[in-house]
């Protein structure tokens, strides 16, 4: 009997012992390779952004400038950063962290595997307006880019202060009722959000589960990888001009963009307009009248970003990029609502010294600035490209941060910014 | 403490293991250790629906309680008397909870029932089927004690295979010898193992991976399109890898358990027509409404002379069968019109069965034939799963 | 009549097939009876030769063949 029943599970035995083994050594299995890097840089995957262990291998390189942002990332025309940077062989390639849906929340999670290689180096980060909706990121959008990984790395990070209570609370909120959260990591996320500390089985616990998930992330995370967007950036490289010159350059954006917004008289680029506003052009026509970006919880997650970047002592260029001014009129798109965010942005960041800014907000009528109605696109990457090269070049100024938890506060969240001066007055 | 939905988690797998080195130790060596059994069954039963869906629980108990009681009434008045009325009476308060749910969400705009729990249709269809046993006189020995671990056998509870109560017991009271017993584990391991490729990467690649894309593509296209053709197939074999990966560990852990729970599925997408395709897919569930729903009503039509014609009793009885399943799948109407179909698809099948028949010679059979025959039950199959699917509800009305 | 003729009469009315030189032919697998057969058999038993048989004693592994189908008739005679 001791036979068949060898015969019968030994397999298993042996299989449960190597994997285990594996899953759970103290080991790195490191197999991420230049070529992984340079395919994660533009691939804008989720996986990347759920793991660690590629992002960690290419910032931790000067090369590879981590740029946070959302959807104007897969906008690969001849100007866009990763486009012109490999064309003219600058001394820095972006390594692109955001993609359609990622939010202030999603890249303070993902910043919690790397604060690492963070540490006093230079990014950039650009900020959409249109995150700062009424209820700010939406749990579907976050889940697509949120792990395990992320929860448990920041559990490890945590100290118990006010942000990492705030953080613990609104992680427990937008994740809840999604399946395949670990209800041990839910019970530690519920004791950071009341201000307790984790016991000591608690820790040994995250830390065997991260084992068990940095393995996986190891061995899996460049698995879906493709060079899909590389393949976009090097068809994009022969637009641009061998010769580094502004007003080359500018010729060709005007070639380029001139032939591909034909269709329209928005300056949208014709394959986005033909498949997504062509059809219903006249239900759009005063549809976004009410909408408000001044009233958000993205505020409050956007500090957790700032709280991040200045324990890390990263040097952040921040970007405000504008609205196809053209179609924020037919879609009437409040002028006002859109300032009033301004000052209120520029203002939580310049109060905490965060003074790096690039505020494209009134370029929305510059001649193919935006290659849609949100999005960047030639002239507009053009004039980011020159702010962010020189950002690279010069030296790090070494901001002192003066961080101010109020912005946690729903206060701060749903000011009015009419009611902007009174507030500072008082706080 | 956490819930968990069984077979869907590691951890799951990895307790299941650990309970089971009892019984299995003690099963090579002859022995059944029913408390314990019982004891598993708890904990697994709690695992499920405890915690946060401990309002689950509390409806599995109610309703278990609820349907040994009405069992073991209706066993101790068939003892006495044996009138019809009752045993409609009967049978209907059995299925009452199950309508109750089924209807809430219809009349309180998909608002779920309090009574509702995982797997309630599953035991409704063990409960029912246990009354009308002891109506025909073949269940004698009914034991409400013993109907009460039938009813919340765990390893089925969820989702089936549905199990008879003869077949049960014959397997509870009896521990396997040595050498069948090690067969069942064989046979269970590699179940699990074949289970793994089903469920968690073919189902995964076709209902995680592929389902949402092509889905994607067939709203963008609206109407008919390549996009709904592949909506068609990947859901079709993300239905089938999803439910027959979910038997397979069932059936593997009552394997485990000595009790050899019915198979569900048979290679369904080789039928060559749909009676077969019916006698390979979800087995337990077609052969319960074949056994029960079926050849019961056919019995009463054919005995009370409602239709002149037997054919025309079969014909009638396959669309009110299906037309129940379909019912029993849920009260919209693309699981409705999917039972319409399948009972007029029968209909059609045993016409042309029958045509066939009466005109020996007149159509070749050949290996060409045959496979011709599978294509087009395949795709036929395939299509009412689109519909099965309600995709065509978020297509076309929402 | 005996039993066996009976059976095998109600058999062959059902199936349009002498089943009498097959007596361990899968009557189910050569798609001569299903279940509306099935219950025109149990039926025909009933009028025939009196025998009470519920569905539920139906198990189709117990009925499959036509030696099967005469002997457990014989058992509930």
């Amino acid at each position: 009997m001791g036979k068949k029943l060898w015969m019968i599970f030994g397999p298993l035995v042996v299989a449960a012992v190597v994997l285990i083994g594996l899953l759970f050594s103290p080991f790195k299995i490191n197999r991420i390779n230049s070529i992984i890097e340079k395919q994660a840089a533009t691939s804008l995957s989720p996986n990347i952004l759920k793991g660690d262990s590629v992002k960690k291998a290419a910032l931790s390189k000067k090369y590879y400038v981590p740029f946070f942002g959302s959807s104007e990332f897969s906008r690969f025309d001849l100007t866009h950063p990763s486009v012109i940077s490999e064309k003219y062989d600058w001394n820095f390639r972006p390594f692109l962290m955001g993609a359609a849906g990622t939010q202030s929340l999603t890249h303070f999670f993902q910043m919690q595997g790397v604060n690492k290689q963070l540490k006093n180096k230079k990014a950039v980060f650009v900020i959409s307006p249109q995150w700062f909706v009424k209820n700010g990121a939406d749990p579907q959008a976050f889940s697509f880019y949120f792990s395990q990984l992320q929860a448990v790395n920041f559990l490890q990070n945590q100290t118990g202060n006010e942000s990492d209570r705030y953080a613990a609370r609104r992680l427990l909120k937008i994740s809840r009722g999604t399946e395949g959260t670990n209800s041990e990591v839910t019970g530690a996320l519920q004791k950071v959000s009341q201000g307790k500390k984790l016991s000591g089985t608690e820790k040994t616990y995250l830390k065997y589960y991260k084992r068990l998930l940095s393995h996986e992330d190891q061995l899996f995370s460049d698995f879906s990888l493709k060079g899909g967007n590389e393949d976009k950036v090097n068809k994009q490289l022969k637009n641009l001009p061998d010769n580094e010159s502004d007003s080359l350059i500018r010729q060709a954006i005007t070639k380029q963009a001139k032939q591909q917004t034909s269709s329209n008289n928005f300056g949208i680029k014709n394959s986005f307009y033909n498949q997504r506003l062509k059809k219903r052009i006249k239900s759009f026509k005063g549809m976004e009248k009410n909408f408000n970006y001044t009233k958000s919880p993205e505020f409050s997650d956007f500090q957790l970003v700032l709280n991040q970047f200045a324990k890390d002592n990263t040097d952040v260029l921040f970007i405000i990029p504008p609205v196809n001014e053209k179609w924020a009129k037919y879609v009437g798109l409040s002028e006002n609502m859109l300032n009033g965010f301004n000052k209120k942005i520029n203002y939580q960041l310049k109060s905490q010294g965060f003074n790096n800014i690039v505020d494209l907000s009134k370029d929305g009528s510059k001649r193919y600035f935006m290659q849609d109605t949100i999005h960047l696109g030639w002239n507009g990457w053009f004039a980011v490209d020159q702010k962010i090269k020189s950002f690279i070049d010069e030296d790090s100024k070494n901001e002192t941060h003066q961080l101010n938890d109020k912005f946690y506060d729903t206060t701060w969240q749903k000011l009015d910014p009419r009611d902007l001066n009174t507030y500072i007055k008082d706080n | 403490m956490p819930s968990l939905t069984p077979y869907e988690n590691p951890a799951y797998f990895i307790m299941l293991a650990v309970a089971f080195i009892p019984i299995v130790i003690g099963m090579l060596w002859g022995k059944r250790f029913h408390w314990y059994e019982i004891l598993v069954s708890l904990f697994f039963i709690l695992l499920t629906f405890g915690g946060p869906k401990f309002e689950q629980g509390i409806a599995l108990i109610g309703y278990l309680v609820y349907e040994v009681i009405l069992v073991s009434l209706y066993n101790l008045y068939r003892k006495k008397k044996n009138d019809t009325w009752v045993f409609i009476i009967a049978v209907l308060l059995a299925i009452a909870p199950l309508v109750v749910v089924k209807l809430t969400p219809l009349l309180q705009t998909g608002a779920a029932s309090i009574i509702g729990f995982l797997g309630i249709s599953y035991l409704t269809f063990k409960a029912v089927q246990t009354v009308m046993e002891i109506r025909d006189g073949v269940l004698k020995d009914f034991n409400p004690w013993f109907f009460l671990q039938f009813m919340a056998f765990f390893p089925t509870i969820s989702s089936g295979p549905i199990d008879r109560y003869r077949r049960f017991k014959k397997d509870y009271d009896t521990v396997p010898d040595r050498e069948k017993y090690l067969g069942m584990l064989e046979k269970g391991l590699h179940y699990i193992f074949l289970g793994f490729v089903y469920k968690f990467m073919l189902s995964y690649f076709f209902g995680t991976y592929l389902y949402p894309k092509v889905q994607h593509i067939a709203l963008q296209s609206h109407g008919l399109s390549w996009g709904l053709l592949g909506v068609m197939y990947v859901y079709s074999f993300y239905l089938f890898f999803d439910f027959a990966g979910y038997s397979l560990f069932a059936v593997a852990t009552s394997y485990f358990m000595g009790i050899e729970t019915p198979m569900n599925f048979n290679q369904p997408f080789k039928s060559r027509n749909i009676k077969e395709f019916w006698n390979r897919w979800h087995m337990t569930l077609s052969f319960w409404f074949r056994d029960y729903v079926y050849m019961r009503l056919v019995f009463f039509f054919m005995k009370h002379k409602t239709f002149k014609n037997p054919k025309t009793t079969a014909n009638i009885t396959y669309i009110l069968n299906m037309l129940l399943m379909g019912f029993w799948h849920g009260e919209t109407w693309y699981y409705i019109l999917y039972g319409l179909i399948h009972g007029v698809a029968l209909v059609v099948n045993d016409w042309w069965l029958g045509f066939k028949k009466k005109n020996p010679g007149r159509f070749p059979h050949n290996k060409f034939t045959e496979y011709f025959a599978i294509f087009i039950t395949f795709n036929f199959v395939c299509f009412t799963f689109l519909v099965f699917s309600g995709f065509l509800d978020k297509l076309f009305f929402h | 009549m005996d039993t066996k003729e009976t059976v095998l009469n109600i058999l062959a009315d059902l199936t349009g097939n002498d089943v009498s030189g097959s007596m361990d032919e899968n009557l189910f697998d050569s798609g001569l009876l299903d279940s509306m057969g099935t219950v025109q058999l149990l039926l025909q038993l009933q009028t025939e030769l009196g025998i009470e048989a519920p569905v539920s004693e139906f198990e189709r592994s117990e009925w499959d063949t036509p030696n099967k189908i005469i002997a457990k008739v014989e058992e509930l005679q």
